[in-house]
Parts: C-alpha cells; structure tokens; sequence
C-alpha cells in the first residue's frame, strides 16, 4: 500500500467510467498508431517508386571548366583536366559511407564515341542489373541483352543506324547483335548503344575505368547532404552533383503524407486529451469530500494534486501499451485493405511502445494536471462543507 | 497543551461578512476530555476547525505545545494534522472505494514508500481495540454508522496521535451505538489521548472533563 493504492482503487471502483475513458484514449492512440505506421509504410514504399525514376546524385571526375571567348567569338564552355575514375575504388568508397544503407542503386558508366557508317554515336557501358534497377520506367521492343555480345540501342540511335532487332552491327572491330530498343524516353537514352560496361572498357582498352556513376539515395530520415557529404569525404577528387529538385520533389510527396498524418494524430491527441481533462474535472467536483478527508488527514496540496495525475497517468500508461499494440494490429489491415505497402511492413519496435507510453503518460498528466491542481487547491474549510 | 486566545473568525455569507467566532479563548490541557456543546450556528464547530487548524482564524492566537501555530505555514500545518491530530466527522468518515483497512492506514499512503509491516499489525491491532478486528476487508458501504464511526478512530490510534477532535461523531447514530463511540473514546482518554468533541447532546457531553457552552461566536461563562 502506498499512494498509488488510492489511485487504483479509486479506478476499480467506478469501472464503467474508468473504461470509457480507457477506451476513448486507447483509440485515440490505437488511431496514431495505425496513422504512424501506415504513413512509415507507404512513405518507403513512396520513395521505392519514386526512386524508380532515377538517380538523385551524380558522381563524376573533378574537371576544370573554362569559358572560351577571343575576338568576340564565343567558343562556350570546355572542359580541360578530366580525370578519369577507377570503377573498383569509387564503387568501394560509395558504398563505405556510413549511410550505406540508404544507397538503393549504384549505376556506373563508361561513355566513348564511335564512327558507325560515317554516323558518329555514343557508346555508354553499363551493368544491366544496376541500370534497371535505376531506370525502371524504361520499356523495351525485344529483350535486354542476355550476354556481352549483344546491345541495346535508343530509339533515335536505331532509326539513324537503320537497325532493327537481330541486325548485327560492327562497333570498334567487334560484332554484337541488337537484342532491343528502347521505347522513347525523351532524354539522351534515345541516342546512344548501351552495352556492357566491361565490354566497352575493353573495346576502349580504359579498364577499370568509368566516366560517372549514377546514384539513387532513399532520402527519408536523413537528408540528401549528408549522404552527398559522406560521399564527398570518400572521394576528395570526384564532383558530387545532388539532383536536388529530384530530391525535394521526392520529399515533398513523401512529407505530405507524413504532415497529413501528423495533423491528424494531433487533432486526435487533442481531442482525448481534452476528454480526459473534463473526465479529471468532473471527478474533482465529485470527490470534494475525499479531498477534504485527505486534507484532514494532512495531506499537502502537492499530494492530493499527485493522486489525481497519478489516476490519469495510470489510464494514459494502460491506454499507451493496448492503443500500441492495437495500433500496430491495425496498420496490417490498413495496409492490406488499401494495397498501398507492397513488400514492406510495419516493424514492431519495443523502443517505440516505450516513447509511446512516455508521451501519452506526459499528456494525460499535463491534460490532468489543471482540473487536479483545482482539486488540490481546495482550502479544507471548504471542502469540509461538502462534509 | 493547546491553547487560543482572542480567536475571531467570519464568512462571506451572501457578500455580507458573517462572523462566527467573536473573540474566543480556550486553553486544553494534555489528557483533557473537553466537551464542546451550544446551538447550531454558535460557531462550535468553527472552533473545532480552528483549533484542528483545518480553518485559519482572522485573528487570535493558537498556541499547541508552545509553538504558535498562526503564524506556520500550510506544509507544516499539514506534518501536525498527520502526525499529531485526529479529526472524525458526523459523516463520512472514510473513503468508500478503500477497505477498512487500507482506511485505518490512510495517513501513511502519502508517498510511493509502501506502508511497512509493522504499521499493517498495529492497524489490526487497533481494528481489534475498537472491535472491527474481523471487519478488516470490507468496503464502508458494507459497515453500520457506528463501525465506519470505530474505524475513523481506530484511524486516529493507529497514528498514535495526541489530540482527537470529534466534530458532533454521535450524530448520525442511535443513542446506543453514539453510547458506545463516547464510551470509546472516554477509553483512549483514560489512556492519555486528549479529546476534543462538539456534540448536541448534554448526556454525551458529560462524559468529558470538562465542558464550554458557545452561544453567538463566544464562550458562555
């Protein structure tokens, strides 16, 4: 027995409105809960597909760039100094960086130039397996090419070089056969032959050599700087270009739903905690006599204002671990009624029922705290007319 | 032992100032069984409030064991309500939702320290000096006036308190149960509590040392 006895008892003995009160807050916190994991959910799943367009950081070699402009005749811009990159250690300091597990695709390229026909094209090496993880939107007539003798070309690359599916063509002394074409992007995929990256290092005699690599970042929980940041670290000579509209715009989808759900878990939040502060004020008024008693006794205001949070806190700790676990419940089914999670799920985390407690602990206290402190402020005189 | 001089006391009544004490001076002394009676409004149980320190007077001093209490503050005022005075009322004397036992030992629920096992025996054992020994589980709405009225003092011994004040306890009671509370508490007197008790009833009044009539907010001489 000590003074959470009186608390306790005081909640056995009028069950139904202990009850109602547990079950208001308990959905309350069931609703944020749910509302929580679903947005965690389908804002992974958002920035999955998002990502599906593409990457959001650039990786490529330091270069000096110089305006060129003598007698009036403006030559634009050259690059002079390019450094070339070693695939092997730029793959290897991009995928140390502490985010690591951030990196959803590391895409590197290999770009040279050709003559076919007299009709000069670009040749860009890639690894199929990053390249379509990259570019899911891409959509292909025929097939991707299966092994190193066989190519992929642009839509606009194909109908300049005359070639279909099944034509051969002869690149830098070597055959391949195309596989597929590209459907029109609208970007520069439409004019260049894609093959695989270790073919065309070797066709160019540059192995272990790439001219950028394309990154795709899941950017939720930390931002694009710091991954652009830690790469930088990694490689002190190497330019990091953030695509940073691509981010944001990514993000923006990606924060309003998290807002939405935020704005709704607060107005809920609101509502129970205004529920408990009219349920802590009513019972104030009823248990005037109880607190004279207590008074009486000698008790101090600080005790009586003690017994009456502790009555609340008690509701809000039962209401935080029913209304979490309730709550994760719930997301399952959210998820699996509106479709929206694809391969992810909600993670149970210990941790998060214990914040959850701990601040739906704090909020009935502080929703508590007002009609208690009214409670405890009642000089014995007058509650002793309640008497 | 406790002792008041010159008490004044009034309440708002209606926004007019309605003064119930009119200057009161009365000295207890250690063991004294004293008897408060007059007419309802005379502003007996006013004194008792005062005197409890449950209600500060406007002006006059209370002196309890050499320390003047008017001038302590509302903490320690609290310490001398839970450690050396007792009050029962005519009604409610305790708080439905706790069994007799958890009431008998509500002075000590103050903090998270839970009540030791020693102050869990001296409760029974004061249960059983007021004849509640077998009751100890039960909840006050299964109780008769008269045993919630024994378990408000057995209360006041389990806090070895040195004064019971007594706010008219016969009064919701029959004539034999309010007997046997007066008689009770003419025990702990014999045993050395001092008790201070308004009552209506002249009979009652008897069985204490001493009696002091109050009639319009004084001490009738």
């Amino acid at each position: 027995m000590n003074i959470l006895t009186i608390p306790l008892r005081n909640i056995r003995r009028k069950p139904s409105r202990s009850c109602m009160l547990l079950l208001i807050f308990t959905l309350g916190v069931m609703s944020i809960v749910a509302l929580y994991q679903v947005s965690q959910v389908v804002g992974s799943s958002l920035e999955k597909k998002l990502n599906a367009y593409g990457a959001n950081i650039i990786v490529s070699p330091a270069a000096e760039r110089l305006s060129v402009s003598y007698g009036g005749f403006h030559m634009g811009d050259m690059l002079y100094d390019v450094q070339s990159m070693s695939e092997r250690e730029t793959l290897h300091n991009i995928r140390s960086i502490a985010l690591n597990d951030r990196l959803s695709v590391v895409a590197p390229k290999l770009v040279s130039m050709t003559r076919v026909n007299d009709i000069a094209v670009a040749l860009v090496g890639v690894y199929w397996e990053a390249e379509r993880s990259l570019k899911s939107y891409w959509g292909v007539e025929g097939e991707f090419p299966a092994d190193r003798s066989q190519i992929l070309l642009g839509r606009k690359a194909a109908a300049q070089l005359n070639l279909t599916i099944g034509s051969t063509i002869t690149l830098m002394e070597k055959e391949f056969v195309v596989s597929g074409v590209l459907f029109e992007t609208g970007n520069d995929d439409d004019t260049v032959i894609l093959m695989n990256l270790a073919t065309l290092q070797e066709l160019t005699g540059k192995t272990d050599t790439i001219s950028f690599v394309e990154v795709a970042a899941l950017c939720s929980g930390c931002p694009i700087d710091d991954i652009v940041g830690q790469i930088d670290k990694q490689l002190p000579g190497a330019e990091i270009k953030a695509l940073r509209n691509v981010v944001n715009q990514r993000m923006a989808s990606i924060n309003f739903v998290q807002r939405l759900v935020l704005s709704i878990s607060m107005v809920i939040l609101i509502t129970a905690a205004a529920m408990v502060s009219l349920s802590m004020l009513s019972a104030v008024n009823e248990r005037k006599k109880d607190i004279g008693l207590l008074r009486s006794l000698g008790y101090g205001k600080w005790q009586v204002f003690t017994i009456f949070c502790l009555e609340a806190a008690l509701i809000g700790a039962t209401a935080g671990v029913l209304g979490y676990l309730s709550g994760f419940w719930a997301s399952f089914h959210a998820l699996e009624f509106l479709t929206l999670a694809g391969d992810i799920t909600p993670v149970f985390s210990f941790a998060h029922l214990m914040l959850t407690c701990a601040i739906i602990v704090m909020v009935t206290i502080l929703a508590a705290a007002y009609p208690s402190w009214q409670g405890a402020g009642i000089e014995p005189s007058e509650a002793l007319i309640a008497l | 032992m406790l002792s008041a001089t010159n008490i004044t006391k009034s309440f708002q009544t209606n926004c007019t100032p309605n003064q119930v004490l009119r200057g009161v001076s009365v000295d207890i002394a250690e063991g004294e069984f004293l008897s408060i009676v007059g007419r309802s409004g005379s502003g007996k149980t006013t004194l008792l409030n005062v005197l409890s320190t449950l209600v500060r007077p406007d002006e006059g001093n209370l002196v309890y064991q050499g320390n003047a209490l008017s001038s302590c503050s509302d903490s320690q005022l609290n310490r001398l309500r839970q450690a050396d005075f007792s009050i029962i009322f005519q009604f409610h004397h305790l708080l439905p939702y706790m069994t007799v036992l958890e009431n008998t030992l509500l002075p000590f629920m103050n903090t998270l320290k839970p009540i030791s096992r020693n102050l869990h025996n001296k409760a029974r054992k004061c249960l059983d000096r007021v004849g509640l020994g077998a009751l100890e589980n039960r909840l006050p709405g299964n109780l008769s006036g008269g045993e919630q009225q024994r378990v408000a003092i057995a209360r006041a011994l389990v806090k070895s308190s040195n004064v019971l004040f007594a706010d008219e306890p016969t009064g919701s009671l029959d004539k034999e149960t309010g007997g046997q509370i007066v008689g009770l508490m003419s025990d702990l007197n014999r045993d050395g509590l001092t008790v201070i008790m308004v009552t209506h009833d002249p009979e009652y009044a008897q069985c204490g040392n001493r009696t002091i009539t109050m009639e319009d907010g004084l001490i009738v001489p």
